[in-house]
């Protein structure tokens, strides 16, 4: 116990004081300082007026009608229409277009239908939707005073509503999708981030010989759990600390958020999903750890760590595909398979719980499931780090790593 | 202390290393542990820090089973490496913390040995920043750090330049003198004739010789005296060799190395000396050097005497 505390202490010391650790926990909480504060900012922006009127959308506009009579009767919808506005045909229409004297153009063929022209569309035209508008509203006026109906009887006929709430009793799925897929792309980020960071320091070891005055000084079994309890602090520490910034970002500014937005963040995250959350992808965590940590012990070069690593970083991957499926299907049977097999069950257990009421057996047996795969994949790191010490130089097959290294005592 | 090596073999593969090596180290007296490359010097160790496992035999301290890491050892590996990233003192105070150190104990001794190797101002330097010859410095020091009462170095003196190996030297001397036990291996045969008071020889994984390094530098030349002349041997050396048969001769730069068989010619070949010829710059015992020994015990097809 003695030696793992000095090698926890070394390691998370090592890994805190990196540079690269300090610089990339600031960009990463001033990035998410900034998203929290980002729809205040717009706000700044945003003159908080009504809507844009719609002749706005009309200026610099040019005008084809089927008739003089067609014309009278929407001029005085479209405000004031210049002579030089309005054009013979639509061939004359679209030559102005070309030419840019109008920056848009309207052929109306009735009352109620129109064909808008544009040379270049802009994405975010609202143009066409805008003139539907006014001519709907316009004909409903119109036929409002030939049937006799007063506006106020219209507002009252178009104002009745009916009003229903949702009771959730299970799993609000809409609300939870966005935080559980937050907290789904957390552990993968520190799983990959840290994992691979426990590879290399393994083999960095390795590489510079320090690995013989390791294991001669103190036993293996200290040394690898040493490194990955570290590991494991060291992402609690520098995603905590993110995690921080986002929640406080969101305290400050969640008066700012648009209230579908502000019910998806805060969701309907119960204790028991926070529970399973914790456990699984902390335990899941842990036993990537020891995964990454056994193979960064196999290779003799920095060089090889990525090949080395690529099984393990496949199956995370493959993990993360299946907890993408169990969004939308949570107890579709990959999904339920995927949440009780270890390997997979790190983020789709999490994400099932989030999604779905998922029955306490399947948990337990998940959850028994992993604590012995974290405790079976401790003893192989420890095994395979003890023969990864003693060779060097040619490549192995992984079984045969495995064989040899349980062969070992 | 006695540490005593019974009957270790070791196999990597098919191919056995190690053909049950037995030999002992005495506390209070060097031991230089020599042989060629591959001969299993380094394999030897490892299976003595417990880094291989031997296949066979046992390492037994005062008669009882050797356990590196419960005994204050201090280990200096052939293929040498530290963090290269991380502070030369924080580094040796981790390691001397790891072999039982207090916090306090290693930082006393970590700053002791970086400052006996005249390194005192990289201690806050990363390793990589270091000179080879420095870093290999600190490796050295790593393996002195927290007092210990074995010291097992595997090529110590490889790379190190005169002054520093006149440093390690010392450093190796007074930890004899104060009664450790001591072990290293070494292909450079001045610097163990002049520490090592024991030398064990090993070849193709077969201990050729061990013991006191006088005693066997007397057997070696045991019945031999040395002959040196002005003149080239090939003027004197035939007839020498007729007026005395029976006697054998090994030439050399300068002279001769001539086996007298047991027989006590010293006197009569004074006298046959005087009558010729020759002006003789040396005459007398042979007392073989340790590169002699060893290239006439581990030289094979190049022996050279």
């Amino acid at each position: 116990m003695r030696d793992f505390n000095i090698i926890f202490a070394y390691e998370l010391k090592t890994q805190l004081g990196k540079k690269t650790t300090r610089v990339t926990t600031l960009i990463l909480v001033l990035v998410v300082v900034l998203l929290t504060f980002l729809p205040r900012i717009i706000g700044l922006f945003d003159s908080g007026g009504p809507p844009k009127a719609p002749e706005t959308a009309f200026e610099q506009a040019g005008y084809v009608f089927a008739d003089d009579a067609l014309r009278q009767s929407l001029t005085p919808l479209l405000g004031s229409v210049p002579e030089d506005a309005v054009y013979p045909d639509r061939a004359a229409l679209a030559d102005a277009l070309k030419a840019k004297d109008v920056g848009v153009g309207f052929v109306f063929t009735d009352d109620l239908r129109f064909e808008t022209l544009y040379l270049d569309r802009p994405p975010e035209s609202q143009t066409e939707q805008q003139m539907a508008a006014l001519l709907t509203e316009a004909k409903k006026m119109r036929l409002m005073n030939e049937k006799g109906v007063s506006a106020e009887d219209l507002a009252l006929i178009e104002g009745t509503r009916a009003e229903g709430f949702s009771t959730v009793l299970g799993r609000d799925r809409l609300n939870n999708m966005m935080l559980a897929m937050a907290l789904m792309v957390l552990v993968y980020m520190v799983v990959l981030l840290y994992g691979n960071g426990v590879s290399t320091t393994i083999a960095r070891e390795k590489d510079s010989r320090t690995m013989e005055i390791l294991i001669t000084s103190t036993r293996p079994a200290s040394l690898i759990i040493g490194k990955v309890a570290a590991s494991g602090v060291a992402a609690v520490v520098q995603f905590g600390l993110v995690v921080l910034a986002g929640v406080i970002g969101y305290k400050l500014n969640q008066d700012t958020y648009p209230e579908m937005l502000r019910a998806m963040l805060s969701g309907s995250l119960t204790a028991e999903y926070l529970a399973v959350y914790l456990f699984f992808s902390i335990t899941g965590y842990i036993m990537y750890l020891f995964l990454f940590a056994a193979l960064g012990s196999t290779v003799s070069k920095m060089e090889d760590v990525g090949s080395a690593t690529a099984l393990v970083q496949f199956l995370f991957i493959f993990a993360y595909i299946i907890s993408t499926f169990a969004m939308n299907l949570p107890d579709s049977a990959i999904s339920v398979i995927g949440s009780i097999v270890p390997l997979t069950s790190v983020m789709v257990m999490p994400l099932r719980s989030a999604m779905s009421t998922v029955p306490i057996g399947q948990i337990i047996l998940a959850g028994a499931l992993m604590l012995l795969f974290v405790v079976f994949f401790a003893f192989l790191s420890i095994k395979i780090y003890r023969w990864g010490s003693l060779n060097y130089g040619n490549k192995t097959r992984l079984g045969r790593i495995v064989r040899e290294a349980l062969r070992h005592e | 202390m006695k540490l005593d090596i019974q009957d270790i073999r070791k196999s990597f593969g098919d191919k056995e290393i190690l053909h049950g090596i037995t030999f002992s180290v005495n506390s209070g007296r060097a031991m230089g542990f020599l042989g060629r490359n591959g001969a299993g010097k380094s394999t030897t160790i490892r299976c003595l820090m417990d880094v291989f496992r031997p296949d066979s035999g046992r390492f037994l301290l005062d008669g009882q089973p050797f356990k590196p890491r419960s005994l204050r050892i201090g280990y200096l590996p052939e293929e040498r490496g530290m963090y290269q990233k991380n502070e030369v003192l924080e580094q040796l105070v981790y390691f001397a913390r790891l072999r039982g150190a207090t916090r306090k104990d290693a930082v006393r001794s970590a700053n002791e040995w970086v400052d006996a190797f005249e390194l005192g101002e990289f201690k806050k330097k990363k390793l990589e920043t270091l000179s080879k010859g420095n870093q290999q410095k600190i490796q050295i020091a790593q393996s002195f750090l927290n007092d210990p009462d074995i010291l097992i170095l595997d090529e110590p003196f490889s790379g190190l330049d005169p002054v520093n190996a006149q440093i390690f030297k010392d450093a190796v001397q007074r930890f004899v003198s104060e009664g450790r036990l001591v072990i290293f291996s070494s292909h450079q045969m001045g610097y163990v004739e002049e520490i090592c008071d024991d030398v064990t020889l090993i070849h193709h994984g077969d201990i050729l010789l061990s013991g006191s390094l006088d005693a066997i530098k007397r057997e070696e030349g045991r019945d031999k005296l040395f002959l040196s002349a002005l003149e080239p041997a090939d003027a004197w050396l035939p007839a020498l060799l007729q007026a005395f048969p029976g006697m054998t001769a090994q030439r050399t730069e300068d002279g001769a190395i001539l086996d007298t068989g047991g027989q006590p010619l010293q006197g009569a070949l004074l006298a046959y000396l005087s009558g010729q010829p020759v002006t003789i710059r040396s005459f007398g015992l042979y007392e073989p050097s340790l590169t002699a020994i060893f290239i006439r015990k581990a030289g094979d097809e190049h022996a050279g005497l």
